[in-house]
């Protein structure tokens, strides 16, 4: 496991909401104990069930149930992740999102009943880390909340100044610009590394099909999404040892992809 | 299918009057209104005259002939006489008289009795070249001959005029009989009703009818052509109810039930014709009343097809119908009209029957579905009730193992309930039309690694082998990745429940043509399925019966009995097809096909670093690929 760093303090909050004042210090140590989770869910039964799992595995909760009140709560209570339902009685989903992103880089994973693919890949362009469809089981819930919160450390902590990058039997070498699996060295054209440079610095986040290709070709491609699945599939050829099963580069159906986080 | 064929539009040879009088180039006509599909034989500028005129060159005809007959005999017996003495000789102007009977009728027969009584006197009886006669025996043999010969010429004519009218009875018969025979052997009434028309046309060819429509009324009560024969006749556009007069014509003929029509002025651009042109709108009627209007257009001929029908008063064509009611072509053409009246009736009474089995079927499947749904809904909430209540009471105490027992039961009948209410909703979402694939392109291995992932992630997959075998270069496909990840699961899911753990499952997928299509297969080596019921079990509810896996004696396969429905929904949805394939005890195989238009865009993203230095170019552009 790489190594993690503690929880710094989230810039103050923007003017017009409360002063941080009366919050607990966040204890060090692994993310996944003891760190604070809010539920921004209308639906009462939602919070208990979240809460009741989430509690039993020694996370800190808070509930909201509404967008106006999360908000509040996140400027005051600084929680490591927050877990926001799409449909909310007093405002969209999606708006709490775009603000909330304005100030905090607080991890966001959304919830949505399926409906499609649309809100999910807005929810995601406005800044949300993942996604899960109701219903899901707790299971599911977990280990997305734990990967959040990993690349969450590992965001604050590295800066951008790691020199690598690993992910199983696959490494990237930033400063080398170099990409081995199981130590062999595999050949990939500039524009192949760019993608999994992109992918490995989000790494567990879902990039949507249009965040991918504009980080990586520009601002005028937007919705080539067949030339990228494409292009994905010749990557993975070189990169997986069975294409047809990915274990790294990994589809989002109908969102984007992501790179498979380290255990 | 053998039956006599109808007249066609050149018109039957007349075998049997040939037979009679042999080889005959031409067909009599009765001095009366011409009928029948006889024209043919003649010479065709001669064909397109009015029957009258055709009649009266017939008999000038005639005449001639009886001239020519007779001198031709005249000459005959004269060089006969020359060299033998026949005292019976003028017998071969009967012959001539026999001929010009059973060709040209009555009249010609009897100026060739006269000529060759008058002939044969001048030439043949002494005095010669005189008209007096100096034996008075001569007197006896010369009356003889004239009686016999109009007589006989007489008879002929009437048992020639006798054989014609049955074999013109006949022929009419055989008409009608195939025009109903066609009416019962045409189940499909978009294509019985330019059939009729058709048909219609080709009978009355001669009689004038140059193109024909069928119109109905829609459910305002106005006309609506659904069908005109023939489509691209010069005929046919007088007909088309595009225009106003033509349109307020049928409707009138629709509403009064008489026949309505005009003549018609002929386009600009056509070369001269000689008959000024009618249209007529013709009431159908049955003894459901007026079913429809029967469009015909031709020559003015046509008028007297119209005095056969009841209430017939021709509006808008000047003068009355010329015609008799008695006329055969009359009678043939009220009861064509009959005829396509009753088809149009048929046709009606076939589609209530079809609607209200529909409505019964519809009716059968709904209480079905109640019941089936009813149950399936109940089950998995009693379980969840009971097992919950008992978790809750507060007088039991129960044990580690109890307690997990109980959330087990929880959890799995809410999974099943979970997956019954996304089922129904997707069948119904389907059903109502609603569900329209969002697609895009797609590569499909994508699909098959999301679905093999989410499975294992649920742990259906555990223990079991499942092989894929895809092209390196399966192109992408047009689809809703979700709905086909749906159809996936379904068959997978299937794949697992009805074979053993030990056999594998393979799913495989590849490009097959003409025409361009992706299929994918997933097989199993399971139980299999009855051949009887590879098509039933894409139903609606249908569940396997009395199905014993051998290799799990406890549990019989549960399954809401939609995921193939679904499936085929699905499928179909984007303009493929489903089936399956299968050999009891040793395995099945779905495969499903989708299109793949020929549109694929031609995949390309441009290297990094390769954008043009100058403006926002369209991403299309720098590909080279149409979208």
């Amino acid at each position: 496991m790489t190594s993690e760093s503690g929880m710094t303090s989230p810039p103050d909050a923007g003017a017009g909401l409360p002063a941080d004042d009366g919050a607990e210090p966040v204890p060090a140590g692994s993310p996944s104990s003891g760190a604070r989770v809010l539920v921004i869910d209308d639906e009462p039964e939602m919070q208990r069930a979240i809460r009741t799992y989430l509690a039993g595995l020694r996370f800190s909760i808070e509930g909201a149930l509404t967008g106006g009140e999360g908000m509040a709560l996140v400027a005051r209570w600084h929680p490591d992740i927050v877990i926001l339902d799409l449909s909310l009685p007093d405002m969209d989903g999606l708006e709490v999102c775009r603000q909330l992103r304005a100030w905090s880089q607080v991890p966001i994973i959304v919830l949505s009943v399926r409906s499609g693919d649309a809100d999910k890949v807005a929810a995601l362009e406005l800044g949300a880390d993942d996604y899960l469809t109701k219903p899901f089981s707790s299971r599911e819930l977990v280990a997305r909340v734990r990967v959040a919160l990993r690349h969450a450390a590992r965001g604050a902590g590295a800066g951008g100044t790691d020199a690598r990058f690993e992910t199983g039997a696959l490494v990237i070498d930033f400063g080398l610009r170099r990409v081995t699996v199981d130590g062999k060295p595999v050949h990939v054209t500039p524009t192949e590394y760019e993608v999994l440079k992109y992918l490995a610095m989000n790494v567990g986040r879902v990039i949507t099909h249009r965040t991918l290709l504009q980080a990586v070709w520009g601002p005028h491609y937007e919705t080539e999404d067949h030339y990228l699945h494409v292009f994905i599939g010749q990557l993975r050829r070189k990169i997986e040892p069975n294409p047809s099963r990915p274990h790294y580069l990994l589809t989002e159906p109908g969102i984007g992809y992501r790179l498979r986080a380290p255990d | 299918m053998a039956r006599r064929q109808p007249p066609a539009r050149s018109g039957l040879p007349d075998r049997r009057l040939e037979g009679i009088i042999g080889r005959m180039p031409y067909i009599v006509r009765r001095p009366a209104i011409p009928s029948g599909p006889r024209a043919s034989l003649w010479p065709r500028p001669l064909a397109r005259l009015d029957p009258r005129a055709q009649h009266r060159l017939r008999l000038l005809l005639g005449y001639a002939s009886a001239v020519a007959g007779v001198a031709l005999a005249s000459g005959c017996i004269g060089v006969i006489l020359r060299f033998v003495r026949f005292s019976n000789i003028s017998l071969l102007y009967l012959l001539v008289v026999l001929w010009l009977a059973a060709v040209f009728g009555r009249g010609p027969a009897i100026a060739a009795s006269i000529l060759s009584f008058v002939a044969y006197d001048f030439f043949f009886i002494p005095p010669l070249h005189r008209l007096t006669i100096g034996n008075p025996t001569e007197w006896l043999s010369l009356t003889a001959l004239l009686a016999t010969s109009l007589v006989l010429g007489q008879l002929t004519a009437a048992a020639q005029a006798r054989a014609r009218d049955a074999v013109e009875s006949e022929q009419r018969t055989a008409t009608l009989h195939a025009l109903s025979q066609l009416i019962v052997a045409e189940m499909d009434h978009e294509a019985l009703l330019p059939a009729l028309a058709a048909r219609m046309v080709d009978v009355f060819s001669a009689a004038g009818i140059g193109a024909c429509s069928i119109i109905l009324a829609d459910e305002h009560g106005q006309p609506v052509e659904r069908a005109l024969v023939p489509a691209r006749d010069p005929f046919a556009w007088a007909l088309s109810l595009t225009a106003r007069e033509r349109f307020a014509e049928a409707a009138w003929a629709l509403q009064h039930g008489s026949a309505a029509g005009r003549v018609v002025p002929a386009p600009e651009d056509e070369p001269i014709a000689t008959d000024e042109r009618v249209v007529l709108y013709v009431p159908l009627r049955s003894a459901r009343g007026v079913v429809g209007v029967l469009g015909i257009a031709g020559t003015s001929r046509i008028r007297a097809l119209v005095a056969g029908l009841s209430a017939a008063r021709t509006l808008g064509v000047p003068g009355t119908p010329v015609g008799s009611p008695t006329d055969p072509q009359v009678v043939l053409f009220a009861a064509f009209c009959y005829q396509i009246a009753l088809a149009l009736d048929h046709i009606e009474l076939q589609q209530r029957a079809i609607h209200t089995e529909a409505l019964r079927e519809s009716d059968r499947l709904k209480t079905a579905l109640l019941g089936s749904v009813t149950h399936d809904l109940r089950t998995p909430l009693a379980s969840i009730q009971a097992a919950a209540g008992s978790l809750l009471d507060e007088t039991i105490e129960w044990s580690a193992a109890d307690r997990r027992a109980f959330a087990e039961t929880i959890e799995t009948s809410a999974e099943r309930l979970s997956r019954l209410v996304s089922n129904l909703l997707d069948l119904s979402r389907l059903e109502a039309g609603v569900a329209v694939p969002d697609k895009r392109w797609y590569p499909f291995g994508d699909i098959i690694a999301t679905v093999l992932d989410r499975l294992d992630l649920a742990g259906r997959t555990t223990g079991r082998q499942i092989d894929v075998a895809l092209p390196e270069d399966l192109p992408l496909a047009l689809l809703d990745h979700a709905q086909m990840e749906q159809v996936l699961t379904n068959l997978i899911e299937n794949a697992i429940k009805y074979s053993p753990p030990e056999s594998a499952i393979t799913v495989r997928a590849r490009v097959v043509e003409p025409p361009r299509e992706l299929e994918v297969r997933v097989s199993d080596q399971g139980i299999g399925i009855p051949a009887g019921e590879l098509n039933a079990i894409f139903d609606k509810f249908y569940r396997v019966e009395h199905v014993d896996l051998p290799w799990d004696s406890g549990r019989p396969p549960t399954g809401t009995g939609l995921g193939l429905a679904i499936c085929r929904g699905i499928v179909e949805a984007h303009g493929g097809r489903i089936w399956a394939e299968s050999a009891p005890g040793r395995g099945s195989t779905f495969i499903f096909r989708l299109p793949l238009p020929d549109s694929e865009p031609r995949v390309t993203l441009p290297p990094i670093g390769a954008e043009p230095a100058q403006g926002p170019a369209s991403p299309a552009e720098l590909t080279g690929a149409s979208r």
